[in-house]
C-alpha cells in the first residue's frame, strides 16, 4: 500500500491501520472499531490525568472553578489537534479522482493551516498553496485542502509537512508536477524563545515539472505569491 | 457599541464589590506556595476603589492582589520540571506518537519549559516591577500606551490567546514609567487566563499602583481554541474592555480614549 509508508505516519505505529485495511471482512472491522473506541477513551483518561498533573505543577489551583474541567477539555483539544494520525489519504481521495483532459496548472491557494510544533507542542499556523499539473487525472479541489488537514493535524515539523503533502498528491494522482508552498508563523518563536512577532517561515517542495522547468515554477510563484 | 459598554459597567460594578477572588485567578484561596509576610505590606496598601463595600476578606484580597502575587519561584520551577516532563511523555504516548523517535526525544522537556514560560506570570510580583518607576509629575492629560502585543493561555483548553492591549490613564499627580504598563500586561497575561479577567486585573493593578483619576484598558485578541478547533472561525476576534474612574463616568473621556486607540 503506497499510502502507509512509515515515514508518512510520523513514526506512528500503524497497527490499527494495517489491521483494518488488510481485513476484507466487515465483522473484523467492526470489532476493531470497538477496540479502537475503548483504546481512545483509555488514552483520553491518561492524557487527562497528565494535564491535571501539569496544572498543579505549574502552581495553579486545580480545584478552582475555571480549571475544574480543563484537563478533560485540554485532552480532547489535543486529540482533535492530532486527529490527522487516524486519517489516511486513501480514505478521502478514493472517490474524487476524475479523468479529465486537462493539462494546465491547477492551483488551490490560501488554504488555512493549523499544526502543532513537535518540539514544543505549541501551535504554528499559516497558509498552504498547492499546485499540480494534471496528467489526465484531476482531483476534487476540496481534497487538496483535506490532504493538508490530514498531515497538518499532527505533531509536525514544517519541512516534513510540506513534503508529505506533496508526496501524497504525487502518489495519488501521478501528475506531471506538484508544488506546495507553506508560509507559517510559529508560536514557539513568537510567544517564547527569541520572541519575534512578525517572523514567518516559508517552505516549499517542487516535484516533477515544477522542479525541472523554471518557467513553470515562475508561473506558479507569480500566481500564488501576489500580495 | 454604547449599549454593550453599559452592560459591561454594571457587571464590573458587581465584580468590584464582593468577589475579590475573581481578580486573582483563584490564587488567593488555593495556593500553598505563597511566601509568608504578605500581611504587613497589605496593611499598608492603599484602598482599592469599590473594595470597601465588600467583606473584609474580599477587601484584603483585592488590596493584596497587586502587592503579593507570587505563587511560584525559580526553585519551584526546577523541582516541577521532571514531573511536567513525565506528564508530557504520557500525553505523547496517549496521542499515539512514539516518544522515542528523534524529533520527540527531548520534546517533554522542551514542552515543560515552554509551559513554565507561558505561565511565568505566577512567578512575578507587581511590586517588583513597579516600585521604582512611579514619578511625581504635574500632568493631568491622558496617557495612552497602545498596541502592546499580548500572549496568554486559555485556561479552559490550554491553547494560546494572542492579541493587543491598549491602556490609557489620567494621572493624578503621579505617572508611571511607560514600559511598566507593558510589564503589568506581561505579568497578568503570562498565566492561565480568561480574557475578561485579564482586562480587569490590568486595570485594577494600575489603579492600585497610581490612584489615577481614571484607567481604561481594551484588549483585542484571537483565541486559538476558537480558531484551531471547536467552531473554527479563522477571523474572529474578541474585544473586552474595563473602564474605571472618570473613563467610566465621563463619556467624552472614554470617547477620546477609544478614538485615540483606533487611529
Amino acid at each position: 500500500m503506497e499510502y502507509h509508508h512509515t515515514s508518512e505516519m510520523n513514526g506512528v505505529v500503524a497497527d490499527y491501520f494495517s489491521m483494518c485495511n488488510e481485513s476484507e471482512r466487515n465483522g473484523l472491522c467492526r470489532e476493531e472499531k470497538h477496540s479502537e473506541d475503548a483504546a481512545d477513551s483509555n488514552n483520553l483518561c491518561h492524557i487527562e490525568k497528565a494535564y491535571s498533573t501539569i496544572l498543579s505543577e505549574l502552581g495553579e489551583d486545580v480545584a478552582r472553578e475555571g480549571l475544574l474541567r480543563t484537563p478533560l477539555r485540554a485532552a480532547k483539544a489535543m486529540q482533535f489537534l492530532t486527529k490527522g494520525y487516524k486519517e489516511t489519504t486513501q480514505d478521502i481521495l478514493n472517490d474524487a479522482i476524475f479523468d479529465e483532459n486537462h493539462e494546465e496548472m491547477v492551483i488551490v491557494k490560501d488554504i488555512d493551516l493549523f499544526s502543532l510544533c513537535e518540539h514544543h507542542l505549541v501551535p504554528f499556523y499559516g497558509k498552504a498553496h498547492i499546485a499540480y499539473l494534471p496528467n489526465k487525472k484531476v482531483v476534487g479541489l476540496s481534497k487538496l485542502a483535506r490532504i493538508v488537514e490530514i498531515y497538518s493535524r499532527r505533531l509536525q515539523v514544517q519541512e516534513r509537512l510540506t513534503k508529505q503533502i506533496a508526496s501524497a498528491i504525487s502518489e495519488a494522482l501521478e501528475p506531471a508536477g506538484v508544488a506546495v508552498v507553506i508560509e507559517a508563523a510559529h508560536m514557539c518563536m513568537v510567544m517564547r524563545g527569541v520572541q519575534k512577532m512578525n517572523a514567518s517561515t516559508v517552505t516549499s517542495v517542487m516535484l516533477g515539472r515544477f522542479h525541472d522547468d523554471p518557467e513553470v515554477r515562475k508561473e506558479f510563484l507569480a500566481l500564488t505569491m501576489k500580495k | 457599541m454604547e449599549h454593550s459598554k453599559q452592560t459591561q459597567y454594571s457587571s464590573n460594578e458587581k465584580k468590584d464589590t464582593g468577589d475579590g477572588g475573581s481578580v486573582l485567578n483563584g490564587h488567593f484561596d488555593g495556593m500553598v506556595k505563597r511566601p509568608a509576610g504578605g500581611t504587613a505590606r497589605a496593611a499598608a496598601a492603599p484602598q482599592a476603589p469599590g473594595a470597601e463595600s465588600g467583606s473584609h476578606r474580599a477587601a484584603t484580597s483585592v488590596m493584596e492582589s497587586w502587592k503579593e502575587e507570587r505563587t511560584r519561584s525559580v526553585e519551584d520551577n526546577e523541582m516541577s520540571l521532571p514531573s511536567l516532563a513525565a506528564a508530557y511523555t504520557t500525553i505523547l504516548r496517549g496521542l499515539g506518537e512514539d516518544p522515542q523517535r528523534q524529533g520527540l526525544l527531548k520534546t517533554p522537556w522542551r514542552a515543560a519549559t515552554a509551559m513554565q514560560f507561558f505561565t511565568k506570570g505566577y512567578q512575578e510580583k507587581i511590586i517588583d516591577v513597579l516600585n521604582d518607576a512611579i514619578f511625581d509629575e504635574d500632568h493631568d492629560e491622558m496617557v495612552i500606551v497602545k498596541d502592546i502585543d499580548m500572549f496568554s493561555m486559555c485556561e479552559h483548553h490550554l491553547v494560546p490567546i494572542f492579541g493587543r492591549v491598549h491602556i490609557g490613564y489620567l494621572p493624578n499627580k503621579r505617572v508611571l514609567g511607560l514600559s511598566k504598563l507593558a510589564r503589568i500586561v506581561e505579568i497578568y497575561s503570562r498565566r492561565l487566563q480568561v480574557q475578561e479577567r485579564l482586562t480587569k486585573q490590568i486595570a485594577v493593578a494600575i489603579t492600585e499602583a497610581l490612584q489615577p483619576t481614571g484607567v481604561g484598558v481594551v484588549i483585542e485578541a484571537t483565541h486559538m481554541c476558537m480558531v484551531m478547533r471547536g467552531v473554527q472561525k479563522m477571523n474572529s476576534k474578541t474585544v473586552t474592555s474595563t473602564m474605571l474612574g472618570v473613563f467610566r463616568e465621563d463619556p467624552k473621556t472614554r470617547d477620546e480614549f477609544l478614538t485615540l486607540i483606533r487611529s
